[in-house]
């Protein structure tokens, strides 16, 4: 999977390892921003009503 | 084959990878933002207070804060702001106010609830909490000074008689000016809650200064 896109990815090594990093960063931005915020809900953390709202 | 073996076990490092990082998530940067949250709603109302902005109205603005609450035996720098409402993205936010229950200070049950672990771990040394301390709030105007009574009771989430105006074994037996608090037990979990209940023993305007409890 990975190999496969290395291999998809343009320029030589240098670009393609800069290309690498910022889909490793953006990839860790969108969980931090909205797949975590979406999922944390749904661990038990959070209910500390006694009404359950 | 070998295709296939290399990218099954890229998917599982990339899963325990993602995993790692929700931990991450869950025990660190949503403290982060929640601290940082909270201090945001904090100068907000403080703000709103120095322009002299007009009391809260009835009933107060679902999901805004209009309180800070200090409790000098969680520590004497805490302080978190109380919000309306008590559902996840208002508790992500600050403490919160259970909208069907009294406004702050008056005849009734002023119950709040807190996370106690995640999202800035307001309620973390709830346990701590003994009969005589002071839980006190200001609305910008007047402070309010709680004192514990009974707790930290520990309960079922569905008990919601201890919010109740005379909140059920809270050992209060006349309607009065009470306080609950409520967060989950144990610390990591949701089977229980953890309940504290008080009166309010004293207020006093703003332009007084702080109250006594609040002196170092």
């Amino acid at each position: 999977m990975y190999g496969w896109i290395w291999r998809h990815l343009p320029g030589n090594t240098w670009v393609r390892a800069l290309i690498s990093l910022v889909l490793v960063l953006a990839v860790v931005y969108v969980l931090f921003q909205y797949v975590f915020p979406w999922a944390e809900p749904l661990l038990p953390f959070n209910d500390v009503t006694v009404d359950n709202q | 084959m070998r295709v296939v073996v290399r990218t099954v076990s890229e998917l599982c490092l990339t899963l325990g990878v993602v995993l790692v990082l929700f931990v991450a998530y869950v025990l660190f940067w949503s403290g982060v933002r929640a601290d940082d949250t909270m201090r945001h709603e904090i100068d907000r109302l403080r703000e709103r207070w120095a322009a002299g902005a007009p009391p809260e109205p009835v009933p107060y603005p679902y999901g805004r804060p209009f309180s800070i609450m200090y409790i000098p035996r969680l520590g004497f720098t805490w302080n978190k702001p109380v919000l309306e409402g008590t559902d996840t993205a208002t508790l992500k936010k600050g403490l919160g106010h259970y909208a069907r229950t009294a406004r702050l200070g008056q005849e009734g049950n002023f119950a709040v609830a807190g996370h106690r672990r995640t999202h800035g771990d307001p309620f973390k040394d709830f346990p701590e909490l003994r009969r005589g301390d002071a839980v006190v709030l200001t609305d910008g105007r007047t402070w309010f000074t709680y004192r514990i009574d009974k707790g930290p009771y520990k309960t079922v989430p569905t008990d919601v008689a201890v919010i109740d105006p005379v909140p059920r074994a809270s050992g209060y037996t006349r309607s009065g000016r009470y306080l609950t608090l409520t967060t989950c037990d144990p610390e990591w979990g949701h089977s229980h809650r953890l309940i504290v209940w008080a009166h309010l023993a004293a207020t006093q305007p703003v332009d007084a200064g702080e109250p006594e409890a609040l002196r170092r």
